[in-house]
Order: structure tokens, then C-alpha cells, then sequence
């Protein structure tokens, strides 16, 4: 007898190739097909493109505008998460690794770091600047001086010489004799010095308060003035001091004192001839009698050795 | 069912055209195109499909379906994205439909010519004055041209035999 043989297939029968995207079955074309497609899914083209391009018309008239907004702010949340994750992918991937290449970055960002502080130290600088050119503004409409801001760089390094120096000097039109003022908050622009020397970019100044300071000054009281010697008092403990004033004007404390101007207005030819009347100085605190004469303790406006800032009056309109 | 199927295809297409302004931004200001690569790849699969009209048909919705995700997601007038790959599509369908594609330059030359289309007609949608041609197909259209044809031929095989459903 012939074996019989069998007639089951060694392999499952092929299961027809299926679009499991569009779930129907597919047939890829092997041979160059001589017969064209219709036209069909050229007009379904032609449908669809007239269907976007009338969704761009609407879109731009902004009739299904909100529609759009709607569905995105629906799908920016999935967008931002997704983007975060790259950025973060990123930045894991572009981080350094490696000691040498953890040293090199770290060199870099201590770079960056000492430049970005340099930055800001300009920025304050030029917000210090701009706050002081505001007050040198509001100080010039409200008195008839040209002034000319200057830091103070220096202040005296002993108690013999009330000095301070600041930073500028003949360079800027600096000269000795001339009005230095300042003002602190809740004060008005008051006398602090007298320009004593001067650099190319630098000047002393002799505060008011040093004991060899000298200023004529004009006493106010009760609407009449009478004009006195306004000397530094600082190494004898104390500030100020108005002498000098005769009993004709009766002191009291409170009275206001202002520079009198005096070598100016007789035109001498000395250096306090810099000097512009009227600035003010400070207001009398005391009063003691002495002979024919009154002798006043006098509180300055400004505390010279508070000053950080200061302005020299280089003229005054007449 | 085929609703659902059609449900199931936008929601992919919004998903890769999120994923593509999200996740395939390039360095140099580029965004590999992976929507409009697949789209293009979907109509020459479709041109040779055994039944080209259905195969067609799907891949101008897939770029109706993608251009419209692009549009929403990359805020552009609803429409533009959508317009410019329908366009594309049917370019390529009309030129390959005489055409082997299982040789390789086939899909390159498909996605070279897509390209051209879909970005000439995005310029004009999108660009708010004149533009200068010269330029712009220097330093637009053809690097974003060049960056598509990096992933064509991975995602044509591989979209090929996702459609075969063959593993």
C-alpha cells in the first residue's frame, strides 16, 4: 500500500494583510498599473481644500476664532508639560560631565557670576546717582545756585581737622572758597563746608563745624536780621557757634541762621567771596549774653559728618 | 465603528502634531516636520494601495486631520497647515501615481516635492507682507526641505508595515 499522505498544511494559512490604522485590508500594488485612478479623491481634494481655505477665511474674519482659542487653551497645559520635558531632557543631556568638565563649568558660571554683580553694582550706582540728581534738582528751583554733585570719598582721619574729601575737583570748575551744601532726609539744603584745596579731581573741604572755620552769618529773628560770626565748635564738644551779635537784636532759640555773604558783597578779593548769602546754616539752640554781645549755640541744619553726598554752589544767579 | 476609527486617527494626528511642536524643536530653530512627513508617506502608500481612490482618500483626510492639529497647536489661522498639506498631498498623489514606491527615492522625491508645496503655501498664508523669494527659499524652505528628508525613509517603512500589519 502507498502511504497516504497527509494533506494538512505545514503552516497556518496566511491571514490577509490588514490596514490596522484604517482596520481594512490592504493590497500593495507590485506592477506599474496602466489604468489611472479616477477622479474621485481628486474632487474629495479639491472639497477639503475648499473646506480649509474657507476655515482660514472665517478663521481670519474671527468667526470660529474662539472655537480655536478653546480647543488650544484645552491642549496648551498637554504642550507645556510636553515642552517642560524636553527642556529638562535637554538640559540633562547638555550638562556637564566629568570632574574637568564640572571644573571648566563652574569656572564659567563664577565668570558670569563676578560680571552679573558687576552689573548690578553699576545699576545701584547709577540709582544712587539719580536719586541725588533729583535732589540737586528740587535744591536748584528752589534756590538760584548752579550746583555740581560730588561724592565724598574721604573723610579726615583724625578729630584735629574736620575734613572730609570729595570727588571732584578743578578739573569739574572747583575752587577754594566755595559753598559746599548737603541735605539729609527731613532737612533743608544747608551749608557743610567750605572748599579749602583743590586737586585736578579731588577737593578738600573744611566742614563747618572744624574750629578754624569762619563764615559771616545773618541771624533771623522775628522778620529783622543781624549779621554775625559763625565759627566751627567741634574740638571744643560742641557744633556752632554765633558770635559776635549785638544786644540791639534779642536771641531766642529757634532762630534760623544763614550765611550772610559778606566778603561777597563788598567785593573783597578772598576766596570766601565764593560764598552766595542765604544759605542756610542751622537754628540757634542757645543764647548766652556776654558784654554788649550775644553769643548763640547753633545746631546745623546738617550734621556734616552724617553727609555721604554733598554739592559745591559754583555761582548764583543774580 | 468607522467613526470611531475616524476618532481614534485625529486623536493620533493631534497627538504627533503636539509631540512635533513640543518635543521636535531643533537647535537651530527648525522643527522636524514629523506630521507632514507622515502624511506625505500616508498618500504614496495610498496612490499604491490595491484600491488607490480609498487609499487617497484617507491620506487627504490624515492631512486635513493633521493640518488642523498643527494649526491649533501652533496658532495659526485654522485652516493654513491644513490647506497647505492638502495641496501637497495631492501633488504628490498626482505625480507618483504611475511610480513604484517601494524604491527608495521615491518617498525622498515625494517628500522633496510635498515640502516645497506645503512650505510655498504656508509662506503665503502665514507671511504678513512681501516676500522676498530669494531669500526665503535659502533660509527657509529648503533647510526645513532638508530636515524632512532625514526621518522620511524610517517612517515610510515603518509606517508601510504598520499598514501591512506585518510584524
Amino acid at each position: 500500500m502507498r502511504p497516504t499522505v497527509a494533506t494538512q498544511p505545514l503552516w497556518p494559512a496566511p491571514t490577509p494583510m490588514r490596514d490596522f490604522l484604517d482596520d481594512h485590508p490592504i493590497k500593495l500594488r507590485r506592477e506599474r498599473s496602466p489604468v489611472p485612478g479616477s477622479l474621485r479623491p481628486f474632487v474629495l481634494a479639491i472639497g477639503l481644500c475648499l473646506l480649509a481655505g474657507l476655515l482660514v477665511f472665517l478663521d481670519r474674519r474671527g468667526v470660529i476664532t474662539p472655537a480655536r482659542q478653546a480647543v488650544q487653551s484645552l491642549t496648551a497645559p498637554v504642550a507645556q508639560r510636553l515642552t517642560s520635558l524636553r527642556d529638562e531632557a535637554g538640559a540633562f543631556i547638555t550638562a556637564p560631565r566629568g570632574a574637568a568638565a564640572l571644573e571648566a563649568r563652574i569656572a564659567a558660571l563664577e565668570r558670569e557670576n563676578g560680571e552679573l554683580r558687576n552689573q548690578v553694582l553699576r545699576l545701584e550706582q547709577v540709582q544712587v546717582e539719580n536719586a541725588f540728581l533729583r535732589q540737586q534738582l528740587a535744591i536748584q528751583q528752589a534756590h538760584p545756585w548752579t550746583l555740581l554733585g560730588a561724592e565724598v570719598t574721604v573723610r579726615s582721619p583724625d578729630a584735629g581737622r574736620r575734613m572730609i574729601t570729595i570727588a571732584r575737583g578743578s578739573r569739574e570748575g572747583l575752587r577754594p572758597g566755595m559753598a559746599v551744601i548737603s541735605q539729609l532726609p527731613g532737612t533743608p539744603a544747608a551749608l557743610i563746608g567750605i572748599i579749602e584745596t583743590t586737586g585736578p579731581h579731588a577737593a578738600d573741604v573744611l566742614l563747618i563745624t572744624d574750629i578754624s572755620s569762619q563764615v559771616s552769618g545773618r541771624v533771623i529773628h522775628q522778620g529783622r536780621a543781624e549779621v554775625g560770626l559763625v565759627q566751627g565748635q567741634w574740638q571744643r564738644g560742641s557744633r556752632l557757634r554765633l558770635g559776635q551779635i549785638t544786644r540791639a537784636l534779642e536771641l531766642a532759640p529757634g532762630d534760623t541762621v544763614v550765611t550772610a555773604g559778606l566778603t561777597a558783597a563788598l567785593r573783597l578779593p578772598f576766596e570766601l567771596a565764593a560764598i552766595p548769602p542765604n544759605i542756610p546754616i542751622g537754628s540757634v539752640e542757645a543764647v548766652r549774653v556776654i558784654d554788649q554781645y550775644q553769643i548763640a549755640e547753633v545746631r546745623p541744619f546738617v550734621d556734616p559728618d552724617q553727609v555721604r553726598y554733598v554739592w559745591v554752589i559754583l555761582s548764583q544767579e543774580d | 465603528m468607522a467613526l470611531a476609527h475616524e476618532v481614534g486617527r485625529i486623536i493620533g494626528l493631534f497627538a504627533l502634531a503636539c509631540v512635533q511642536v513640543t518635543l521636535l524643536g531643533l537647535p537651530s530653530g527648525f522643527t522636524l516636520p514629523l506630521v507632514p512627513v507622515l502624511v506625505i508617506c500616508r498618500a504614496l502608500l495610498g496612490v499604491s494601495d490595491a484600491f488607490p481612490d480609498v487609499g487617497l482618500g484617507r491620506a487627504l483626510r490624515w492631512a486635513l486631520y493633521g493640518g488642523l492639529a498643527l494649526d491649533v497647536f501652533g496658532a495659526t489661522p485654522l485652516g493654513a497647515h491644513a490647506l497647505a498639506l492638502l495641496l501637497g498631498v495631492l501633488v504628490v498623489a498626482a505625480l507618483t501615481r504611475q511610480l513604484r514606491v517601494e524604491r527608495p527615492v521615491v518617498p525622498l522625491l515625494a517628500v522633496l516635492v510635498g515640502m516645497l508645496i506645503y512650505e510655498t503655501v504656508l509662506a503665503l498664508f502665514l507671511q504678513p507682507g512681501a516676500i522676498e523669494w530669494r531669500s526665503y527659499l535659502l533660509m527657509v524652505v529648503l533647510p526645513s526641505v532638508v530636515i524632512a528628508l532625514a526621518p522620511t525613509l524610517p517612517l515610510f517603512f515603518m509606517l508601510r508595515r504598520v499598514l501591512r500589519g506585518q510584524g
